[in-house]
């Protein structure tokens, strides 16, 4: 396999994230060549998502101290001349810190447990020795992260292949709807599997509980999608536009939220959000049906009437709730579970955008607003960089930059030396931030957002269907705390093994992520353990494993924060914290507009079918008709 | 595109290492080409053709790597629909054919358990520069539970009967799963495609 990489190009892009990746596919579409690198072995950085083997291949690969690998061989300063210097790179990604893994279930092998997924080439010794054993993994304590271990043995060897029996035929099913493309929903054929499902009240039935043991979750990893960042699509915002208007959206599928929650007195509600949940709803009377229905009305279109509200304009948005005669419980589902806007922060005028906005993105996919992409967030750049690769971008994963070359004359970068040596020009280059070194971001104030990934074998709020996919937003409790944002995926979303829910927490850092987290997680969930006395606790959905880590946020930074990076050198960000991608396509579609000023932004691709192909001296097809083949072959 | 235009749709996808003559095999297909202009393949996602078996109109997607193999650097999400992979490599080029095992792994981790995997040993128009024999690739695609054929996307040897052959598996497959189901009309797929969806505003 061809090593080398060709060394002209028009765009020399860094990192594979989710700004980085709609740039490209905008470059390339545009008719600039482009080349895509990424330092890691899969697609994302920190947008990535992975198998659950390869979860923990990557937390082990940051817990690696940090090696000047021997493929670096080449050394870079020999290979720069006199007219030029050279910007260094960064060598390891530091963005990731606070990792702390627990594992709640029992980890007892009954057998050699394999699984593919772990991440690939580089890092294949890491994972196989992650496979074999699991609790070296989870007990590494190198370096100063520290990592905690919870083992509860759990002697069910009979009923647990049975509970594999099962998980495997239904996998069977799952593996058949697969295979055709047409819309619809699957929930209803899964309905005769699930015996899991049951009402809250009933306890009875907890011997019916399934038992999940750690080596199940190894053996089905490949079943996990897991998200190093949580996100959403809203329906009517910026990612979906791009989605549809380039044609990217046919890479992708996706699936509706089906619930936003609440957490109201100490307990998990469902929000109702559309007309028909307002009107269907049990817990609401008539008279607060008919307030937040008024209310709502007046939200869609409140710029008309501003003496409604100008005086409360600058005021915090509870102070306005308060005066629209909504109940306490309504005014704590608009606030935080609709405007989805912590207490103390929101001023009214953007507590009502953020009303109209919720409630004009409901109704066009489903009753909530926002959409989840199937197999995870990952997906969604990887998709952008299909579109590029489609239009001649070139990718190249596992591939370091070294340094950026800048002519010392011009004061423009004009190369990149990449681990191998290998010199590749250009005329414009982005690079994510999390490649900068230290010095290029001596200046840069970073945030921190604090995340917790869960497996829990229930819903946080249980109804009859046990496919849900819920948004909950839980509000700060203390002062100088922010709100924490609960998704909660089931295992049709392919993100999570049958019979278990993947969790994700996430919420702007004040300490480290568990610190931040826990709390929640301890109200929400209770630990999987063998006897369970407390009879209310059964309620709760079990935890079987948990995650915890910080990620740097590097959103909202001044491009004039970076030191001495060229004018032709232009830097994308990581994950912000918020629920929606607006931040990176707004980046995307400014930084591609500062660069091809005339350029437009990701039209539309022709249709496949419609394209005519410059064949040799052939006449050109006519679009629409098709070459029909008759065939008689056995069926 | 309406779905009276065809009775099933199918997404077929190739994979394998660069210069195994995959673009090839597919515009062979479709268009009855050879070789293809080199600059023709930009913008072009995924090739169409539809093929009448026993009277009805199956409708084949054929997706190509996008040059994405040449660093190996394919996306996850190139295989998370195909109903079929076909996984070729070059009868004349050993490390072609070295690499099928690495291929077969990421079609493990990402493709579907249920996708139909066909082994192409393409370019037999350069017989005498063989390096994989007929036998070794009998032997491998046995092994690993696959079809296997031989092709020359040059001579349109078996480069129709490796599609319509495939398309009648993808016909029975979809057949027995529709009866498996109890489900008389399409399968559901898992979620939605965005852009063909219509819009049901409650404002």
């Amino acid at each position: 396999m061809a090593d080398s990489l060709p060394t002209e190009f028009d765009v020399v892009i860094v990192g594979t994230g989710l700004p980085e990746s709609i740039l490209a596919a905008a470059c390339s579409r545009s008719g600039q060549r482009v080349l895509h690198v990424d330092s890691k072995s899969y697609y994302g950085g920190n947008w990535a998502s992975f198998s659950f083997s390869g979860l923990l291949s990557w937390l082990k690969d940051y817990q690696q101290i940090c090696i000047d690998g021997e493929e670096s061989t080449v050394k870079w300063p020999d290979l720069i001349h006199e007219t030029e210097e050279a910007i260094t790179l960064r060598k390891k990604d530091e963005t990731i810190q606070h990792m702390e893994i627990f594992c709640y279930v029992s980890q007892d092998l009954d057998d050699n447990v394999e699984e593919i997924g772990a991440l690939q080439k580089n890092l294949s010794t890491v994972a196989s020795s992650t496979l074999t054993e699991p609790l070296d993994s989870a007990c590494l304590v190198k370096d100063k992260r520290s990592v905690y271990v919870t083992k509860y043995k759990m002697p069910a060897k009979d009923t647990l292949k049975s509970d594999r029996e099962t998980s495997l035929e239904v996998n069977d099913i799952e593996e058949t709807l697969e295979k055709e493309n047409d819309c619809g929903d699957k929930t209803r054929v899964h309905t005769d599997g699930d015996k899991d499902e049951k009402p809250v009240e009933d306890n009875m039935d907890q011997p019916k509980r399934n038992r999940i043991t750690y080596s199940q979750i190894l053996k089905e990893g490949r079943r996990f999608n897991i998200d190093l960042v949580s996100k959403l699509l809203y329906s009517q915002g910026l990612l979906i536009d791009l989605l549809i208007k380039s044609n990217v959206s046919r890479y992708a599928e996706f699936k509706n939220v089906t619930r936003i929650l609440t957490f109201w007195e100490g307990k998990v509600e469902q929000v109702p959000c559309s007309r028909a949940d307002v009107f269907n709803s049990k817990e609401l009377t008539m008279v607060e049906k008919r307030m937040l229905m008024k209310f709502f009305t007046f939200c869609t279109d409140f710029e008309q009437h501003p003496d409604e509200y100008e005086a409360f304009k600058q005021r915090p948005f509870s102070d306005y709730l308060k005066t629209k005669k909504l109940t306490p419980s309504l005014q704590h589902f608009v606030l935080h579970s609709i405007a989805m806007t912590s207490e103390s922060s929101c001023t009214t005028i953007d507590g009502l955008k953020a009303t109209k906005n919720f409630l004009q993105c409901l109704g066009w996919f489903g009753n909530t607003p926002f959409l989840f992409p199937l197999y995870g967030q990952g997906e969604i750049s990887q998709c952008f960089c299909r579109m590029c690769a489609v239009f001649g971008g070139i990718y190249c994963l596992r591939r370091k930059v070294q340094c950026l070359v800048v002519d010392k004359e011009s004061g423009r970068c004009n190369a990149v030396i990449d681990h191998l040596g290998q010199r590749i020009h250009a005329k414009n280059f982005i690079v994510e931030d999390s490649y900068l070194s230290e010095e290029t971001c001596s200046s840069v104030q970073y945030k921190q957002i604090s995340r917790a990934v869960l497996i829990t074998d229930q819903s946080i709020l249980k109804t009859d269907s046990d496919q849900q996919i819920s948004v909950l937003i839980v509000p700060p409790v203390e002062p100088g705390t922010f709100a924490v944002r609960v998704t909660e995926l089931c295992s049709s979303t392919m993100t999570c093994m049958k019979d278990t829910y993947l969790v994700h927490l996430t919420c702007s850092s004040s300490k480290t992520a568990r610190e931040d987290l826990e709390s929640v997680v301890k109200k929400l969930f209770t630990p999987y353990a063998e006897i369970e006395i407390n009879k209310e606790e059964h309620s709760k959905p079990r935890l079987l494993w948990a995650l915890y880590f910080n990620m740097r946020d590097s959103s909202g930074i001044s491009r004039s924060s970076y030191n001495g990076l060229p004018s032709n050198v232009y830097v994308c960000s990581g994950p912000d914290c918020g629920v929606g991608n607006e931040h990176a396509v707004k980046q995307a579609e400014t930084l591609f507009r500062e660069i091809f000023p005339s350029e437009e932004f990701c039209p539309s691709p022709p249709n496949p079918e419609d394209i005519i192909l410059d064949g040799n001296d052939k006449q050109p097809e006519v679009p629409g008709t098709k070459n029909v083949l008759m065939a008689e072959v056995e069926p | 595109m309406s779905m009276e235009d065809y009775d099933f749709l199918f997404k077929i996808v190739l994979i394998g290492n660069a210069g195994v003559g995959k673009t090839c095999l597919v515009r062979r297909f479709t268009q009855g080409l050879f070789p293809p202009g080199q600059g023709a393949t930009i913008g072009v996602d995924f090739m169409i053709k539809t093929v009448e078996i026993n009277g009805e109109k199956v409708k084949l997607q054929i997706w190509d790597t996008a040059g994405q193999e040449r660093f190996r650097s394919i996306t996850q999400s190139y295989y998370r629909s195909a109903n079929a992979l076909i996984l070729t490599y070059d009868i004349t080029c050993e490390e072609s054919f070295r690499c099928l095992p690495e291929w077969l792994r990421e079609i493990e981790q990402y493709a579907s358990n249920k996708v139909i995997t066909v082994l192409v040993g393409n370019k037999i128009d350069l017989a005498e520069r063989r390096e994989v024999s007929q036998q070794r690739a009998e032997e491998f695609s046995e092994a690993q539970d696959m079809y296997y054929l031989e092709t020359s996307a040059k001579e349109s040897d078996n480069v129709e009967k490796l599609f319509l052959d495939l398309a009648c598996r993808l016909i029975s497959e979809a057949r027995q799963n529709t009866l498996v189901n109890n489900v008389s009309s399409p399968l559901p797929g898992e979620g939605k495609s965005i852009s063909y969806l219509t819009c049901c505003n409650f404002n």
